[in-house]
């Protein structure tokens, strides 16, 4: 009993793997995901903070999105740069956007163009120029700065609050 | 000119976006992410796309009652007395509120009688109970509100007898969310709009405001003499004799007299001095403006003098104005 379960779950494992490589013919394999951080406090009072899968949100959550991704070839992937739109109804939270050994730079018009927060401009309604604030960020890249080599793994993560 | 309408166009502005704000992203809305993984290998340039996540905004429970009426006057044995709310919808989803209020509460000097039925919408936003008005039936007629949408509730009560000046009595209403209440946080799996889940927001989805009666006895008294000055220096009222009238108006006991207004008749065969009427020694023009009074001309000729709101400290007011006998 306990050898055919593991076997179906051997199985099932190797389906999901095919499935995976069959959905992308190229050498990185992206994973997303959005979650949400739960505290918890034991009976001595200390708080544990841990991500788990957001299923429900509502107005004044925090939700955060990692883009896990992984070269599956045996060459090395070069120029690697993840996109990642803030979706609509969430505001990028400031300095929240981190990947290691990347350079990360912003859009304020949909993924046109990317810049430093400090190089980002918005023009309000009655002509005034301002620097443009975080929750009005559209598009977040991160540029990877060294190749991504055969076998490793990355991640590019941002945090936005949902209005 | 230009400077005012552009401070005036800033603040509606920063008013609509806190409106926005208010209630957030409304219940069953999807939002969806996907990421693109942009790379070259051996020369070529891949995009490979990652997987599309989506949540669902659940429906987040809150609400929030405000009191709307100051203090409300009343003499001991009044009925059906009006006390103002509002109940505004702060969640982000369309949800019916069950209204129930109290009289019954500590820290005051007297518990109003709820009248039967004791909850009414103003439902022609007279702010006061009128005959317009419709009442509450609880699980009949809750009111469904969509998100930031507001309604103006009363709250009506009788005053007992025999209270003392000032004697301070409290009425409370208090909305509940219609899914549910609970400590914010609690979850309501599937009961949100749209099928979608409901959350206790901030508010834990009830809140309530409490409303005040004072009572507030005062009676007004007014002493008019009258004065005559005849052509030839002496004080017989004779046809030209100039007679001047004196209204002293008081206030006594421990309230306000609202919008206090004296009307006073010219008598028949005399004619009304033109800018003679004064208020405290100050001249009040003829004519109906801003200032405190006026003379009304026609068949039935009278001033008119208003002195708001007045109270045993605001002091004697005194009304002066002059008629020449014809």
């Amino acid at each position: 009993m306990t050898i055919a379960k593991g076997w179906l779950m051997a199985l099932a494992a190797c389906v999901l793997a095919n499935a995976a490589a069959a959905a992308d013919k190229g050498c990185i394999v992206v994973q997303n995901t959005a979650e949400v951080e739960q505290t918890t406090t034991d009976a001595k009072g200390v708080k544990t903070v841990k991500l788990v899968p957001a299923v429900k949100v509502v107005p004044g959550d925090t939700v955060i999105y990692t883009v896990t991704f992984r070269n599956v070839c045996t060459k090395p992937a070069e120029n690697v740069s993840v996109d990642n739109p803030v979706p609509e109804h969430m505001a990028y939270i400031a300095d929240s956007a981190v990947g290691p050994n990347t350079d990360v730079s912003f859009s304020i018009d949909g993924g046109y163009n990317f810049g430093k927060p400090e190089a980002l401009r918005k023009k309000d309604a009655d002509g005034t120029e301002r620097a443009a604030r975080p929750g009005e960020y559209t598009n977040i890249r991160w540029v990877m700065r060294h190749p991504l080599a055969a076998g490793a793994e990355a991640y590019a993560r941002f945090r936005a609050v949902l209005e | 000119m230009t400077r005012l309408q552009l401070l005036a166009a800033g603040w509606l502005v920063s008013l609509a976006s806190t409106w926005a704000l208010a209630a957030g992203t409304p219940a069953g809305t999807s939002i969806q992410n996907t990421a693109n993984v942009t790379y070259t290998v051996g020369g070529s340039q891949v995009t490979a796309p990652s997987n599309t996540t989506t949540l669902t905004v659940a429906e987040r429970l809150d609400v929030n009652v405000t009191l709307e009426s100051a203090p409300v006057s009343v003499r001991a044995g009044d009925v059906r007395r009006a006390l103002l709310f509002r109940v505004t919808n702060t969640g982000n989803g369309s949800e019916a509120f069950r209204l129930s209020m109290t009289s019954a509460i500590g820290s005051d000097n007297f518990d109003p009688v709820p009248s039967s039925p004791a909850i009414y919408f103003d439902t022609d936003g007279s702010g006061d109970l009128s005959a317009g008005d419709t009442a509450y039936v609880a699980g009949s007629n809750d009111p469904v509100l969509a998100p930031d949408v507001f309604v103006s509730i009363l709250i009506v009560n009788d005053i007992p007898a025999g209270l003392a000046n000032g004697s301070i009595g409290r009425s409370r209403l208090t909305a509940q969310a219609s899914t549910g209440t609970g400590a914010p946080g609690t979850v309501f799996p599937g009961q949100g709009t749209g099928g979608a889940d409901a959350v206790a927001g901030s508010s834990g989805g009830t809140s309530n405001a409490t409303g005040e009666y004072v009572v507030s006895d005062v009676s007004l008294t007014n002493v008019k003499s009258a004065t005559v000055l005849d052509p030839f220096g002496g004080s017989e009222p004779m046809p030209g004799a100039r007679i001047t009238y004196q209204i002293v108006v008081s206030a006594s006991g421990t309230g306000s007299a609202g919008n206090a207004v004296i009307d006073d008749a010219i008598p028949a065969n005399t004619a009304f001095v033109a800018g003679s009427l004064r208020l405290n020694a100050a001249l009040l023009t003829d004519a109906v403006d801003a200032d405190a009074g006026e003379f009304i001309a026609g068949t039935s000729p009278a001033i008119r003098v208003r002195l708001g709101n007045l109270t045993a400290a605001a002091g004697a007011q005194t009304i002066v104005f002059q008629v020449t006998i014809n």
